[in-house]
């Protein structure tokens, strides 16, 4: 088999699936991600599959079920092309009536439209939603286009032609330089220029080399690297490629977390789509080029998306981080110059390999280039997947994007970076989203987690839940990390409960800064981020639970209390039936809450209907 | 290639042999940089962060521990800077509050300056310096100790917590834990631990502490009490 033919003959597979798409009258696209699943789209699938089989549409309408649309909130989701049509909240009932009005007569079913809540017009058309509309959706956008499960999909949609232009007319070097002149940093926090990482892997010696890709995301409320991993994993087998070929790497590893199943299996499916018609594996499309990849699955500890951590538990080992005086780029996997990089970050690179370097320094910043992926999580409207150009103000992403609170109460603080990352009080709205302006004011992008908080977010007890989440999640080597954190979560949660000092406070400042200058791995060194950058803009919350032990927030159970406004009070004993604990008694014709048995669970204050249950 | 490198630590210009620690450069030529859990001979951890060093490169400093650091030419060392002093002095002091039942940590914890433990004391018996674990791997191949556990619940155990028949019985274990050695007080009660500051006043103390101190004026720079005398 020679280079020439086989190449081309991607090319004509490439062609004719794309007249045989155009043969279909109507497309409908689905959303298969893990959203739309949990809130029923497989039902809706099932449903729409057999009414076009009773109605003879198959031949006439093609159902694709993609990856994740971003907009999770409004799941399960569908658009019918041609007209962009926009459907959601999709009920398997909706089905009869999509198929004989939208599918056969072109009309479209109002009642399923978006409602913008803003106007509270109803909007048909999927790019007209704000919510989509203030987006840039380079890498997510792909996902609607391509059935992850389906490789020819993925090669009809222009798949797969940045590695032929690269295998055929781009030298290892070229590759690199391209990738460097794009500014792409790594998406999975570190912000490393993805370029010099190649390059440096691309110089160290070695009997051979690795690639590897991190989707071991471990963040509460960020699932953008596996939306694209379940979405599109094609394109994160072309961009491993294309990284192998400019590296001179031959053997590639995606390491994912196994509580992502889905994301296991579309990426297992797409490795051996790819090995079968000779994109992976020996002589790739023909050429000298050999790159195979593994599938590895990872067991769940938040530090094996550390990228030591995570090459020891490749190797069998316990994940467990160890220094980087030498770069993993020089020994990394089995002490083999190994370039890791993140989901995200493997999935830019074909879009820049085929639009070129200037295409993507065009958007962002100077020092950040291109789009991010955020998690928009918390307290907010529109929850979903969203993708912006850096520098975006977090304002245009929290209220224009996110359409702004979802209870009506104020919003105070984004929390921005998972776990390891800062909370920035409103104030910082205006804060350009990229990696230099949000390490500077004591968070970061990280992987791009956003959790929303409004008023009634206690900022102490917020901090508590993302130490308590990582002193569960440290390793227990180094002694910064291990004992530093228990620490600092045994101090606030003395805080919270009402036993906080000045003293305690300073010695909590005192650990932290030990902790982010001593630890071992990047997982100690921004542990203190949500402490720090809480005292830092909240510092009168604090104040407030350690002079006045009173929680502003009305969250942490040991400084409040529930009392029952006599006034208010109707008497309708909804309160009394709701408390659990029996801690409501009938006084006369109101009612009044026995604070010894009282366990402030705030059930009473949810079953009122007329404001009586206080809070204080 | 030359089989030595020149480096500075602490504006002492010092030569050490290619592919030796920053760790142990500093301490054949006396320059004191506290340390736990590194032993001569045994594989670096960085797991007790003591010996806490900040790297000059290209004008940025970084922070890393001396013990994994691989001696480089032309590299600046400073071992003793105050953002170090302070994090190793509270490491120290956390040290101390974990196990304060090891005169080997009080020790430690006196010479790098803790004057107060403010953290409540927790009585472990085991620092998980990792020591043993390494001395019955490397020197002896007998693996017969390992870490199982993560975060807190990390602990130093016996395989399924039976002593395997490939175990010597050497003893090196025992012999190389820092916690071997009790406070010259004696062992401590639980809920009656204090902070000692005595070992100042015992300099025959550094044969027994699990480290090569030399009781040198240079440990002047990280606020070592016995130089101070």
């Amino acid at each position: 088999m020679s280079v020439a033919i086989t190449i081309e003959a991607l090319k004509k597979q490439a062609e004719e699936q794309k007249k045989e798409e155009n043969k279909y009258g109507k497309i409908v696209t689905l959303c298969a991600g893990t959203g739309c699943s949990a809130s029923g789209c497989l039902s809706v699938l099932a449903s729409l599959r057999k009414e076009l089989k009773n109605k003879k549409l198959t031949k006439k309408v093609k159902i694709r079920t993609t990856g994740c649309h971003g907009f999770c909130e409004q799941g399960p989701l569908m658009v019918i092309e041609p007209g962009n049509t926009f459907y959601c909240h999709i009920k398997p009932e909706d089905i009869p009536e999509i198929v004989s009005e939208t599918l056969q007569n072109d009309k479209i079913v109002e009642r399923l439209l978006y409602t913008d809540p803003a106007s509270g017009k109803r909007i048909s058309r999927e790019k007209d939603i704000p919510f989509y509309k203030a987006q840039e959706r380079v890498v997510l956008g792909q996902n609607k286009l391509v059935d992850p499960c389906d490789i020819s999909d993925y090669i009809a949609n222009g798949g797969y032609s940045a590695l032929i232009k690269v295998l055929t007319s781009m030298k290892a070097d070229e590759v690199i330089k391209e990738i460097k002149e794009s500014g792409l940093r790594g998406r999975g926090g570190g912000g490393f220029s993805t370029g010099k990482k190649w390059e440096f892997c691309r110089r160290a010696e070695g009997a051979s080399k690795y690639v590897i890709c991190n989707a071991d995301e471990g963040d509460p409320g960020a699932y953008m690297d596996r939306s694209v991993l379940e979405g599109n994993p094609h394109a994160i087998i072309e961009g491993m490629l294309i990284g192998a070929y400019a590296i001179g790497a031959e053997h590639g590893y995606i390491y994912v977390r196994n509580e992502y199943p889905l994301a296991v299996k579309h990426s297992k499916l797409a490795v051996q789509q790819a090995e079968e018609i000779g994109l992976l594996g020996k002589n790739v499309l023909g050429t000298d080029f050999s790159f195979d990849i593994k599938l590895a699955r990872g067991g769940g500890a938040f530090v094996c998306g550390e990228s030591t951590a995570l090459m020891a538990s490749l190797e069998g080992k316990v994940g467990e981080p160890r220094p980087k005086d030498i770069h993993t780029t020089e020994k990394g996997f089995m002490d083999l110059p190994t370039n890791l990089n993140n989901v995200e970050t493997w999935a830019n690179v074909p879009s820049i390999i085929n639009k070129g370097a200037s295409w993507f320094t065009a958007k962002g910043t100077a020092k950040s280039k291109g789009t991010k992926i955020f998690a928009l999580t918390g307290k907010i409207r529109n929850t979903g997947l969203v993708e912006v150009p850096m520098g975006t103000s977090l304002r245009k992403i929290i209220y224009d994007i996110g359409g702004g609170s979802a209870t009506g109460k104020r919003i105070k603080a984004v929390q921005t970076g998972g776990p390891s990352g800062g909370c920035l009080p409103e104030e910082l709205f205006d804060l350009p989203v990229d990696f230099e302006a949000l390490t500077e004011a004591g968070s970061m992008v990280g992987s791009g987690g956003m959790v929303v908080m409004d008023e009634t977010t206690c900022m102490v007890d917020m901090a508590k839940y993302f130490l308590k989440f990582l002193v569960d999640e440290s390793c227990g080597k180094c002694v910064p990390c291990r004992v530093g954190l228990s620490r600092m979560l045994e101090i606030i949660k003395d805080i919270t409960e009402g036993r906080g000092t000045e003293e305690k406070l300073e010695l909590l400042k005192d650990t932290a800064e030990t902790v982010s200058i001593a630890s071992l791995c990047a997982l100690g060194k921004t542990a203190p981020n949500p402490v720090l950058s809480t005292i830092k803009y909240f510092r009168s919350e604090y104040d407030a639970h350690i002079k006045e032990k009173r929680c502003p927030a009305g969250v942490c159970r040991e400084l409040i209390h529930y009392s029952i406004d006599k006034e208010k009070c109707k008497g309708c004993g909804a309160c009394f039936k709701a408390c659990p604990h029996g801690a409501i008694i009938k006084k006369e014709k109101t009612y009044k809450i026995d604070d010894a048995k009282c366990q402030k669970c705030g059930i009473c204050k949810e079953a009122c209907k007329f404001e009586a249950v206080v809070v204080k | 290639m030359s089989e030595y490198v020149t480096l500075t630590i602490n504006g002492a210009r010092v030569r050490a042999p290619r592919g030796s620690s920053v760790l142990d450069a500093a301490l054949e030529y006396g320059i004191c940089i506290p340390h736990l859990c590194h032993v001569p001979g045994l594989t670096p951890i960085g797991a007790c962060r003591l010996c806490i060093v900040e790297v000059i490169k290209n004008g940025k400093s970084k922070v890393t521990t001396s013990c994994t650091l691989e001696v480089e030419e032309a590299m600046v060392i400073k071992a003793h800077t105050e953002k170090i002093l302070k994090a190793r002095k509270n490491i120290a002091e956390m040290l101390v509050a974990e196990a304060p039942n090891s005169r080997a940590i009080q020790d430690i914890a006196v010479r790098c300056g803790v004057k107060e433990v403010r953290y409540p004391f927790r009585h472990e018996n085991c620092v998980l310096c990792g020591r043993c674990v390494r001395i019955c791997d490397e020197l002896w191949q007998s693996k017969s100790l390992g870490f199982v556990g993560r975060g807190l619940a990390r602990k130093v155990r016996l395989p399924f917590d039976e002593r395997p028949d490939y175990c010597k019985r050497c003893n090196a274990c025992i012999d190389i834990c820092p916690m071997t050695i009790t406070p010259c007080d004696g062992p401590m009660k639980k809920g009656e631990e204090y902070f000692c500051g005595k070992c100042e006043s015992q300099l025959s103390m550094a044969q027994e502490s699990p480290d090569t101190c030399v009781d040198c004026r240079l440990g002047e720079g990280f606020g070592c009490v016995r130089a101070r005398k």
